[in-house]
């Protein structure tokens, strides 16, 4: 009788310990943070910028200037060109991993893809000191910025939240002859 | 002579507690270095609650302007802060440059400024809580001046 009476209060033990763990890794979700570094090595100069992404999706709702409103931005018909961009998402979405567009010209690369559930763009210009850009948005982002109702709206803190959700990703990389820019998101404060 | 204790003892202790008030949001910190031409140095440590204290004192049509460009950014100014004070301290902003260094940090509930360059070392530390009221009151003057 005591032994089972010393086991059930272990049980209990054990029992609260992992109730409690459970409910402090529940309440307190890891911040995230997004970087953005710029290097200049020509002229020895250097920008940091790391910001919480819960900041950002809290501020951007609140600024009414230009072009954002509540967290959205509104694109005007003729930065579209005519091209139906949801649609092509949509297409895009639904299509499994590929390369979609591959242009190859005397000055320039172009390269768009579909890879492990992120958009890639990768762009080398070859007349400007090399200069190449790889872009790599989670789909889920793309999906966030599009969710707005209205045609010609972003939804940019909508993206910002899906970017909270997303893991570890280098999201935009910038190099030519002097300059590296780089844009992050982790779940550290500092860029180091 | 234990009544003139007693008195004493009053006001030391009515005035650790009001000291203990107004340092209660912290204390402001600048401390400024010029290096040329001439080696100047400023250090001021002032207790944080008394900057909205002062920002209330000044007239409401000398704030006119300040408030006035402050007031639409108000939801930005106090969502940006809330989630300033609520999370870990950080590095905001980083810039150097020969020369030239910025940062811009949250540290233990205050915002810190540093700027180094060759003629100048700033350094401005305000609680966060301090930040904010002095906005406040600096965003309140301005319906005062529009009435």
């Amino acid at each position: 009788m005591q032994k089972a009476m010393r086991a059930i209060g272990v049980c209990c033990v054990l029992a609260l310990t992992i109730s409690n763990l459970a409910v402090t890794a529940m309440a307190a979700p890891t911040e995230r943070y997004i970087h953005i570094k710029v290097n200049d090595s020509s002229k020895g100069e250097s920008v940091n910028v790391n910001l919480p992404l819960s900041m950002a999706a809290a501020i951007l709702p609140t600024v009414n200037k230009g072009t954002l409103h509540n967290g959205h931005v509104t694109i005007g018909a003729a930065d579209f060109n005519g091209v139906d961009v949801r649609a092509i998402l949509q297409a895009i979405r639904t299509a499994p991993d590929n390369e979609f567009v591959t242009v190859k010209e005397k000055d320039q690369d172009v390269r768009v893809a579909k890879s492990n559930g992120d958009l890639i763009v990768h762009v080398l210009d070859k007349s400007k000191d090399g200069e190449k850009v790889d872009v790599t948005i989670p789909m889920k982002v793309v999906d966030a910025l599009f969710s707005t109702a209205k045609e010609n709206e972003l939804d940019v803190a909508a993206a910002v939240r899906a970017l909270s959700d997303a893991g570890d990703a280098v999201l935009v990389t910038v190099q030519d002859a002097t300059e590296h820019v780089r844009i992050w998101i982790d779940s550290h404060s500092s860029a180091e | 002579m234990v009544l003139l204790g007693k008195v004493a003892l009053g006001i030391a202790g009515t005035a650790l507690a009001g000291l203990g008030l107004i340092c209660s949001e912290g204390m402001i910190e600048v401390n400024v270095v010029e290096k040329q031409p001439e080696v100047h140095h400023v250090y001021v440590l002032a207790p944080a609650m008394l900057v909205p204290i002062a920002t209330h004192l000044v007239p409401s049509r000398k704030l006119g302007r300040a408030s006035a460009e402050i007031r639409p950014w108000m939801p930005t100014i106090r969502a940006a802060l809330e989630q300033l004070r609520a999370g870990e301290d950080l590095t905001l902003v980083e810039l150097r440059e020969p020369g030239q260094h910025v940062l811009v940090a949250k540290s233990g509930g205050s915002v810190v400024v540093d700027v180094t360059d060759k003629d100048d070392i700033v350094h401005v530390s305000a609680p966060i809580r301090a930040i904010e009221s002095t906005v406040e009151q600096v965003a309140a003057a301005s319906s005062e001046t529009q009435d």
